[in-house]
């Protein structure tokens, strides 16, 4: 019989373990008030601690069993979704994978082309876990073809949606036939239904709603470009959890990109076009805050600022239909982005002895052009025209390596901010904000640096006229503290002469990390990946842990 | 006494077992599928290092290890694999970011985060140090200066 360790080290081989938990203990503050938690109406409970446990068994060389638990306690963290509650089994599965198939039973994750037919994915950050709870095939062939086909349902809190949702997704490259060298050629083809009964006598439309996407990519040399358009059928279109049986309408989305890179300097153009592009795998849900029930991917195309106060004013992107009034309609948005990245020589006069990096990103987004009316709950959008502008953002990011020991960051940007359009605001005028950010870094030797950062933002508004500061000090490889505080000298009744101040730091070994860090959270919104969740303000000490091993 | 053991082992196990990559096919900056596996089974050291474009640190450690990134593969025929896990909102901004700064490592995309989720990857930077498929070292987190302690990893395990 083989020993005991022997066995044990062959199970432990094939086994990883992944642990995350987020802990808050939220206090009564009593500059901005006592703790309230308005999603499931409790007052007591200030502590709350989110946690995963995920099981990943790899075992006779191509199979992999999954299980993720999950425990929210004695709530989730403020302004998680309550249907997050408990202890309980989040997603499991068993997947087969080999050269040419992969197939999966249980819980998976899928994308099809950008995500904007179809993306399935997890951020615990943001509470989203939508993945499909079914089964999953995908074949490839040699490098040419690549076929996947997907049913299921999707995953709600520890449930599932009623609907059906099944899927096709095709892609093929092109020029590994043709054998091109310096060219890559790229097509694809998806095919998502979604199916859902519906509850009317009569209704307007099917429960049956078909999207399709088609794909073109095409890259030569130093020049590389991408094109998707998606096309989602007649349904009904949902306001405030309200099905409307008149107000029935098509979708589409259409998304082009292009860019030219070389050595030293990089530059991309995007360009995407969306209406009533929102899509449910529960007609009614459709639109809600924590993002459940989403079957597509559609996020804001901007640029994903690091500092403070340049994430003050975010855009979320307006992909459904809203028509909150008649001052006030909304059916989709088109716009763009652009982004130059560039590295100045060293030994050149703006590059000094070793060179300067530059990063220049720009971002316009507005409504659809069209007539809009509110009495006949009815649009007609026309297909380049631009309407009311959303949102802007142009910024400008210098890195300068001075010596061995200091480096800095220049950072300035202008933003326009539509708050009536982007937050469903009627009174509120648009805002114009300037913000500038300095950062340096200092290398003190045996692994120690500290880093300063200063920022400043301006607007044409009273109400917001931010200062702000970090300090971050690096002992050695492993620990590291922070403060930081942002300050609004302005009248923005939210905000305003209110400290918003954290100190806290981490530890890390290996793959472990624990971070602690107490301080005032502004309310505002968190974004990963394009995708927002709004948390509301808060006082206290929040401890996260994570383990991979 | 042998469930002691087993428990006891369960907690040193990040120490003394290493754990097999599984069996992944990525995409690279061109389009065509890499099979993992073609690198990471071999004598010779891989790093994997997982960064996005929105991330700083990543990129300050990228940016740190591409100036002695020569002097690495000469020495010790190290292979490091950036593995963007930019999901379509940012994924864009990864070939003109790579190209723009002139890196010379292997760039993969993991845009939908399933070679992430796999192996449990929670915060960026995460780097991982293989040989012959399996895991020897892993990290989290960059300061700068850290890079050399990545070296002395893989100067010490490589032939």
């Amino acid at each position: 019989m083989q020993p005991l360790s022997s066995i044990y080290s062959q199970i432990i081989d094939g086994l990883s373990v992944g642990f995350e938990s987020n802990s808050a203990w939220y206090n009564d503050d009593k500059k901005t008030g006592a703790f309230n938690d308005q999603i499931n109406n409790d007052q007591d409970k200030h502590l709350r601690i989110n946690n995963y446990l995920k099981f990943d068994y790899n075992f006779l060389s191509k199979f992999t069993a999954s299980v993720q638990v999950e425990s929210y306690e004695p709530f989730a963290l403020l302004n998680y979704s309550t249907n997050l509650n408990g202890t309980n089994l989040g997603t499991y599965s068993l997947m087969y994978n080999s050269q040419k198939i992969n197939a999966t039973v249980g819980h998976f994750y899928e994308q099809f082309g950008s995500g904007m037919i179809l993306r399935n994915w997890e951020d615990r950050q943001l509470g989203i876990n939508n993945s499909l709870f079914g089964s999953k095939i995908n074949y490839r062939l040699l490098d040419f073809a690549d076929l996947t086909a997907i049913y299921g349902a999707q995953r709600v809190g520890f449930k599932t949606s009623d609907a059906k949702i099944f899927g096709f997704n095709s892609e093929f490259q092109l020029d590994s036939v043709f054998k091109w060298n310096d060219t890559a050629l790229c097509v694809g083809f998806s095919y998502v239904g979604r199916e859902q009964d519906i509850d009317f006598e009569t209704p307007n439309f099917e429960a049956l709603t078909n999207a399709y996407s088609v794909r073109l990519d095409y890259s030569h040399g130093n020049i590389y470009s991408s094109a998707e358009y998606v096309l989602k059928s007649n349904d009904a279109v949902v306001q405030s959890n309200q099905i409307s049986n008149e107000f029935i309408k098509p979708g589409s989305g259409f998304l082009f990109n292009a860019g030219y890179s070389k050595k030293g300097f990089g530059l991309d153009a995007t360009f995407r076009r969306l209406e009533n592009m929102s899509f449910s795998s529960d007609r009614k849900n459709s639109g809600n805050v924590f993002f459940e029930n989403v079957i597509n991917y559609t996020p804001g195309l901007t640029k994903q600022h690091d500092y403070l106060l340049t994430n003050i004013f975010v855009y979320q992107a307006q992909s459904s239909v809203s028509f909150l009034d008649p001052e006030l309609m909304v059916a989709g948005e088109i716009g763009g982005q652009i982004d130059l990245f560039y590295n100045i020589k060293k030994e050149t006069v703006f590059g000094g002895k070793y060179g300067t990096k530059i990063a220049f990103n720009a971002s316009y987004w507005a409504g659809l052009k069209g007539d809009f009316s509110y009495t006949n709950q009815d649009y007609n959008t026309k297909m380049f025209g631009f309407g009311d502008k959303y949102f802007s953002d142009i910024s400008l990011e210098v890195r300068k390596k001075w010596s061995s020991k200091w480096n800095s960051i220049f950072y300035v940007v202008n933003q326009f901010y539509n708050k009536k359009y982007i937050e469903g605001n009627f009174g509120a005028k648009p805002i114009n904000a300037n913000i500038v950010v300095l950062e340096s870094t200092h290398k003190l030797g045996n692994g120690r640096s500290v880093r300063l950062e200063g920022q400043k933002l301006w607007s044409d508004s009273k109400s917001h006229d931010w200062t702000g500061g970090t300090l971050e000090f690096n002992f050695n490889s492993k620990f590291s503290i922070y403060i930081n505080n942002i300050y609004n000298s302005g009248d923005d009744p939210s905000t305003e002469n209110t400290h918003y101040y954290n100190a806290g730091g981490s530890l890390t070994k290996g793959a472990t990390r624990i971070a602690l860090n107490y301080g005032r959270q502004r309310a505002g919104l968190i974004c990963v990946g394009g995708v927002c969740r709004f948390v509301p303000e808060a006082t206290g000490l929040t401890a996260s842990i994570t383990i991979a091993f | 006494m042998n469930k002691i053991f087993f428990f006891i082992s369960l907690f040193i196990s990040p120490y003394t077992f290493s754990q097999e990559l599984p069996s992944t096919v990525l995409k690279d900056m061109d389009g065509s599928s890499i099979n993992l596996q073609m690198f990471t089974e071999s004598e010779n050291i891989v790093v994997l290092s997982f960064w996005a474009t929105w991330c700083v640190p990543c990129i300050n450690e990228l940016d740190a290890i591409s100036e002695i990134y020569e002097e690495w593969v000469d020495e010790t025929q190290v292979k490091l694999i950036a593995i963007a896990t930019d999901d379509t909102r940012t994924k864009k901004r990864i070939r003109p970011l790579v190209n723009g700064k002139g890196w010379e490592y292997l760039v993969l995309y993991d845009d939908n985060q399933s070679l992430k989720r796999a192996l449990n990857i929670t915060s960026l930077p995460h780097t991982l140090v293989l040989k012959n498929n399996k895991i020897i070292h892993r990290r989290t987190g960059y300061i700068p200066g850290i890079e050399d302690e990545l070296y002395k990893v893989i100067k010490e395990n490589s032939n």
